[in-house]
């Protein structure tokens, strides 16, 4: 390997955490790729500036995802990295592993690429950071053979994913884990074979604590919620008040909607059902004591996204409530998920998140497309302008005729 | 997506179509030839696996003959 | 041919039995030490142990990863949304000697409760084609310095830090407590001879979100409105013939308040406090000693419990300048799509 020093990227191994340039290194002793990679990144370092392009055709026969092209832009200095790509791979529901399935992916990634990888991307998957054009049919081909399938890029369904939910979560709402598992394998097609206007992606988070980030980062957030009122154990709510913990400056005064009153004199918690948002504040801070109700499902929202083109998007609540239980009721989730794509389909420009194609058609002409009713929980407060498109078919019921009868 | 089996017709007027055009989006075939989006997107799918069209992915993913397009330099 | 549309590895493989014991049946958990988490179940207990990682790693970071849980896990580990690693000890037993295992081969337990967690970070000069920064030194050079609170819980609550190394904002740094976003101040600069070589000048007209790009059929080329220009580099994505990347100019950006728990408030964007710091590399100590002035700030003058958004919102954002002594400019006062929304149409306020 070339002994090249790199000065800049050695100040980045001092401190306590752990480092990218020992990593790199690490990699850099077995593969020519990762040791080019360092005097780029060095050179980086010393100009201020990236050196990679993006681009073209890189693929698998059948698919048109997957694999995203890096070139680097100077191939005579670096030849090993002339073609560096990003191979992604779907994460198991939750990212566990056992160390068998975790040594497989090391294993077929030290023969054919860089041995650098990404545990994990921002969207979920494994990342394999850096292969040859040449490599990528193989590398498929061996992944997929220790059951392994590549992850989305492009205008397609982006690889699900999922917080840790009833794996090892006592405030899930539904089975996150089965919901990522199975609702990915549903739609392969819309996965593996880019035929949108850009990208869409879904996430399930299994209370309102939204570990997954859904509500701002996925066009779709299936974010876990109960429709009956959470559940209060008393005996565990005088364990709380025996530790000395401040129940009434750390839960109620911070309940948003002040539906929880404490009793100090019986050391008793109550709570005004119809009043509580569902937040999770105060089953986050007392969790022996208070639950989750028993009827639980998931809030379906549409629309988030990151800042570019049209701004930052929240998602928007467009279903409050869905029974998440079985799989049978994954079925009514996934028609919702096939309307609202085809609506998208049918009316989103090229570049077009589906948060930007409803805020520039409005709201309204979406329901309708999708065919959803308006529910009050859609919107934080109602218009404040008369500005209403009325549907002229509609008006005869509601007007009356000059002598006061109903038209 | 539609399922099942591709309409050749379909499929023979992709490739068509493809032949006078550098790469496209899949939605603007549908628009060109007068046929149902599902149907070009399964048409594309089975097309794709026989390696006569293939995916490009420059800031959204269009469609191109295989080979049409090449890489950066 | 290979299979395909097989999908992920089925995750109930990669369980341990403790969770197929107590799947759906956690009862509750608890936090006995930084970086340890105690779930326990309707028959069973499991200790989780996190541990930072810097993400971009190699396999064979991964095989030591493998060791460990092999001794200590009976083979079973998992990896958080914020890219830590925990290991899923199922026997009390094996907790401490894990722990001394973990301290001795150097790796850093915490990242729980109040505490900062990892940094979720993009590729930066790594890996990307449009990055105004590095992602991954400047994530070190946080991390380093804030180490303090990684492996401690002694923060008023939670801190979730992100950081995007060009304005498209990928990872979620657009809802995080604290922001690191690299910035392009300048147009594109273009290279009429390389558009003239086979650049489809269509496509790249139409790559501008913003419409900033037209033909210029005179030169065979296009011509950029520099007004409508905000520097997202989809056009270098098109053609590398519009040099985005301009290593004078590009520099961070600090952004905070943003959250996505929907926990007693709800989820809220980051919003911009400082709108340039330069990109000192290898270890930009000015933007590393902006956050953790931020980060002092708010923890000398929190509530407990209190994420660095809800306690901005509660002082007001006009005094938080005060406090943080940070200058305020119009670059701060939003100018784009939805910037109605940030102005102030009440008359009472704080100085």
């Amino acid at each position: 390997m070339t002994e090249k020093k790199t000065p800049l990227l050695d100040e980045l191994e001092k401190g306590k955490w752990p480092s990218f340039v020992t990593e790199i290194k690490r990699a850099a002793v077995k593969n020519a790729a990762s040791a080019e990679l360092l005097q780029v990144l060095e050179k980086s370092y010393e100009q201020r500036r990236g050196h990679w392009k993006h681009g073209g055709i890189v693929g698998v026969r059948g698919y048109g995802g997957g694999v995203i092209g890096r070139y680097v832009d100077e191939p005579q200095n670096f030849p090993n990295l002339a073609e560096f790509h990003t191979i992604r791979l779907l994460q198991p529901s939750g990212w566990f592993y056992n160390t068998k399935a975790l040594r497989t992916v090391c294993d077929i990634w030290e023969k054919h690429g860089s041995g650098l990888t990404n545990m994990h991307g921002s969207t979920g998957d494994i990342i394999l950071l850096g292969c040859k054009t040449e490599s990528i049919q193989p590398i498929f081909d061996e992944f997929s053979e220790a059951g392994f399938d590549l992850g989305g890029s492009g205008s397609c369904l982006r690889t699900p994913n999922c917080c840790v939910g009833p794996g090892r979560c006592e405030h899930a709402c539904y089975d996150t884990l089965e919901a990522c598992y199975n609702i990915t394998n549903e739609f392969m097609d819309e996965l593996h074979r880019p035929m949108w206007p850009y990208k869409s992606k879904i996430k399930f988070s299994g209370c309102a604590n939204d570990c997954t980030s859904s509500i701002a980062r996925a066009d779709c957030s299936v974010i876990g919620t109960w429709r009956d009122t959470l559940i209060i154990d008393q005996d565990a709510v005088k364990e709380y008040v025996a530790d000395k913990f401040p129940i009434q400056v750390a839960v109620c005064d911070k309940c948003p909607t002040r539906c929880l009153k404490y009793n100090k004199e019986t050391q008793e918690l109550s709570i005004v059902g119809e009043d509580c948002t569902r937040c999770m504040h105060c089953i986050n801070l007392m969790p022996k004591a208070i639950q989750p109700g028993k009827e639980k499902g998931a809030t379906i929202l549409i629309g988030g996204k990151s800042t570019i083109v049209q701004s930052a998007f929240m998602s928007w609540v467009i279903v409050p409530f869905m029974k998440m239980e079985t799989e049978d009721d994954f079925e009514p989730f996934k028609d919702l998920m096939r309307r609202i794509w085809e609506w998208w389909d049918e009316n989103g420009k090229s570049r077009e998140r589906i948060g930007e194609t409803i805020y520039r058609l409005g709201m309204t002409k979406f329901l309708k497309g999708i065919e959803v009713d308006p529910v009050p929980q859609m919107v934080f407060r109602p218009r404040a302008n008369p500005y209403v498109f009325w549907n002229q078919d509609d008006l005869d019921s509601s007007g009356t005729a000059l002598d006061g009868s109903k038209l | 997506m539609q399922k099942g089996p591709a309409d050749p017709a379909i499929k023979a007027k992709i490739l068509e179509y493809l032949a006078k055009v550098q790469k496209a989006k899949s939605r603007d075939v549908a628009v060109a030839i007068g046929e149902k989006k599902g149907d070009v997107d399964n048409a594309v799918k089975e097309l794709t696996a026989e390696d006569l069209v293939e995916y490009l992915y420059i800031t959204t993913t269009f469609i191109c003959l295989k080979g049409k397009v090449q890489t950066p330099q | 041919m290979a299979k395909l549309d097989q999908g992920p590895p089925h995750y109930k493989k990669m369980l341990p039995p403790v969770i197929l014991e107590n799947y759906g049946k956690w009862k509750y958990h608890e936090i006995p030490s930084p970086g340890v988490l105690k779930h326990v179940g309707e028959s069973g207990v499991l200790y989780s142990v996190r541990v930072g990682s810097p993400r971009l790693v190699s396999i064979d970071f991964v095989r030591d990863l493998c060791v460990v849980a092999d001794e200590f896990c009976d083979g079973f580990l998992r990896f958080t949304t914020r890219n830590n690693v925990e290991f899923l000890v199922s026997d009390e037993a094996k907790l401490q000697p894990l722990l001394d295992s973990l301290e001795a081969k150097g790796y850093c337990v915490g990242g729980t409760g109040a505490s900062i967690s990892n940094i979720v970070h993009t590729q930066g000069w790594v890996h990307c084609h449009t990055p105004a920064t590095d992602a991954s030194g400047v994530v070190k050079a946080v991390m380093d310095d804030l180490y303090e609170y990684f492996n401690t819980m002694q923060l008023p609550a939670k801190l979730k830090m992100g950081l995007a190394c060009c304005l498209n904002m990928c990872g979620a740094a657009h809802c995080s407590d604290i922001a690191i976003v690299g910035v392009h101040r300048t147009p594109p600069r273009i290279n009429h001879d390389m558009i003239r070589k086979g650049t489809e000048i269509p496509s790249l007209v139409a790559s501008c979100p913003t419409g900033a790009i037209r033909p210029d059929p005179k030169n065979k080329s296009v011509i950029v409105n520099n007004d409508k220009c905000m520097y997202c580099g989809n056009c270098y994505t098109m053609s590398a013939a519009m040099e985005i990347l301009d290593p004078k100019n590009d520099g961070i950006a600090i952004l905070i308040g943003g959250k996505t728990s929907n926990a007693r408030s709800a989820p809220s964007f980051s919003r911009m406090v400082i709108p340039f710091l330069p990109n000192t590399a290898p270890r930009w100590p000015e933007t590393t000693e902006a956050i953790r002035k931020i980060l002092e700030l708010w923890i000398a003058n929190a509530h407990k419990g209190e994420r660095v958004g809800e306690w901005v919102e509660r002082i007001g954002w006009e005094r938080f300048f005060s406090l943080a002594e940070l200058p305020f400019s119009d670059m701060l006062i939003d100018d784009y799509i939805f910037s109605r929304e940030t102005f102030r149409t009440s008359a009472a306020f704080k100085y």
